[in-house]
């Protein structure tokens, strides 16, 4: 049994000493910057959330660490903003949703109307998917769909009018992962913020 | 060219002329293609590519003694990937934009094949200091020719240079050469030119 663990450890050494540097050598680098990359996305998130809901005045944080299943039994927190229109009134509500897609983790800003009714847009915040076919989810082919459609349960369909402002999808020609993975994101986040919204009295008859 | 006996003058001039990545060797090709519709994100990947070419020629060059066969490729990815990692998070958190423009095609660097190649074929076999020379002369070839490419197709498609208006007011921009047929033509031509002033023949 030592022989073997040894001729193991001779062969491998090398591997497993460079495995431990370069491993501590990318966690000091993440530690250093990752405060940087963070607050660059949260200077992101707000210019988006700003183009989403034209008329918000200011956002609002209204619910910190609101917890979503996004299936697998794996829970995310995300927090919620309420914008205020500049006549003061409330214009919508806008949250980071997160969910995997062909290459790696999507992330989006997703904005509503100010009763939960209808999807006032969507913006990518983060995405790897394949140039060319994944990342079409940015661009106005998918994200218009979205614009208008009830606040609910959205279904993606492979063929179909995209025009139609409904709770049908139609799927990226190429990209059906992507596709879906933007779907299953908001059938994910839309339903259960919207209960908690509810729950907290900003949203419907206990408002 | 690139063995045991290689000096530095060779790996400069290898870099920059003989072995130039793209145009002699039609290597690392994707970004070239991808990333080359304008200048400034071409300038910013030729420069991650010259830095994690530069650092893991040294890293590899520096355990060479002790590689194995068995684990050479291994090793190399290893390092490949962490020096690209850190390339990454650099990216992302001092030039956001310039990140988000690139995309995928940073963390696409690991398989950017100049790296490899340079690893295999120079690094694993010389010494630090012409391992080093080679690594900054094909990163700077590399970065050359980006930018050229970049340069052309950014004129032709928008009349700018780094955003810089260069042309005539008139001027009607060429969209194709935004598109990946404006890359491909361009490159074709460019190898056509050296192919032709090297003498080269089919």
């Amino acid at each position: 049994m030592l022989k073997i663990i040894r001729e193991y450890m001779e062969k491998s050494w090398l591997l497993i000493v460079s495995s431990f540097f370069f491993g501590l050598l990318l966690a000091l680098t993440n530690s250093a910057w990752s405060g940087k990359i963070e607050q660059n996305k949260i200077d992101k998130l707000n210019g988006l959330m700003s183009s989403l809901i034209t008329d918000a005045n200011k956002f609002e944080l209204v619910l910190k660490d609101a917890q979503v299943d996004v299936g697998k039994g794996r829970i995310v927190k995300t927090d919620v903003y309420k914008a205020a229109a500049f006549d003061g009134n409330d214009a919508g509500f806008c949250f980071r949703a997160e969910g995997t897609g062909f290459a790696d983790k999507i992330e989006l800003v997703i904005a509503v109307d100010a009763g939960f009714e209808k999807i006032v847009g969507y913006s990518v915040l983060a995405s790897s998917e394949t140039p060319g076919f994944g990342d079409k989810i940015g661009r106005s082919f998918c994200n218009d769909q979205y614009k208008g459609a009830p606040a609910g349960k959205l279904n993606l369909i492979k063929k179909g009018d995209d025009k139609k402002i409904d709770n049908e999808i139609v799927a990226i020609s190429g990209a059906t992962v992507s596709s879906t993975a933007v779907v299953n994101i908001f059938n994910n986040y839309l339903e259960q913020i919207k209960k908690q919204l509810t729950e907290k009295g900003l949203i419907g008859n206990g408002r | 060219m690139a063995d045991k006996t290689m000096t530095a003058s060779e790996a400069l001039i290898g870099g920059l002329w003989t072995e130039i990545p793209v145009l002699r060797l039609i290597l690392g090709m994707c970004p070239m293609l991808a990333v080359t519709t304008a200048v400034k994100p071409a300038l910013t990947m030729g420069l991650s590519v010259l830095f994690v070419l530069v650092c893991s020629n040294i890293m590899v060059s520096f355990m060479r003694k002790l590689l194995k066969p068995h684990l050479r490729i291994l090793m190399f990815t290893l390092t490949i990937a962490a020096f690209v990692t850190i390339a990454d998070l650099f990216l992302r958190a001092f030039t956001p934009q310039m990140s988000e423009i690139l995309g995928p095609y940073v963390p696409l660097i690991i398989v950017n094949c100049i790296i490899i190649a340079r690893a295999e074929s120079c690094a694993s076999k010389c010494g630090i200091w012409v391992s080093t020379v080679d690594a900054v002369s094909m990163g700077m070839g590399f970065t050359i020719v980006l930018f050229i490419l970049a340069a052309i197709r950014e004129l032709l498609a928008a009349g700018t240079i780094c955003d810089i208006p260069v042309l005539w007011k008139g001027f009607v921009p060429w969209a194709a050469m935004r598109m990946p047929v404006g890359a491909f033509i361009t490159l074709g031509l460019m190898l056509g030119l050296v192919n032709a002033l090297t003498g080269k023949k089919s």
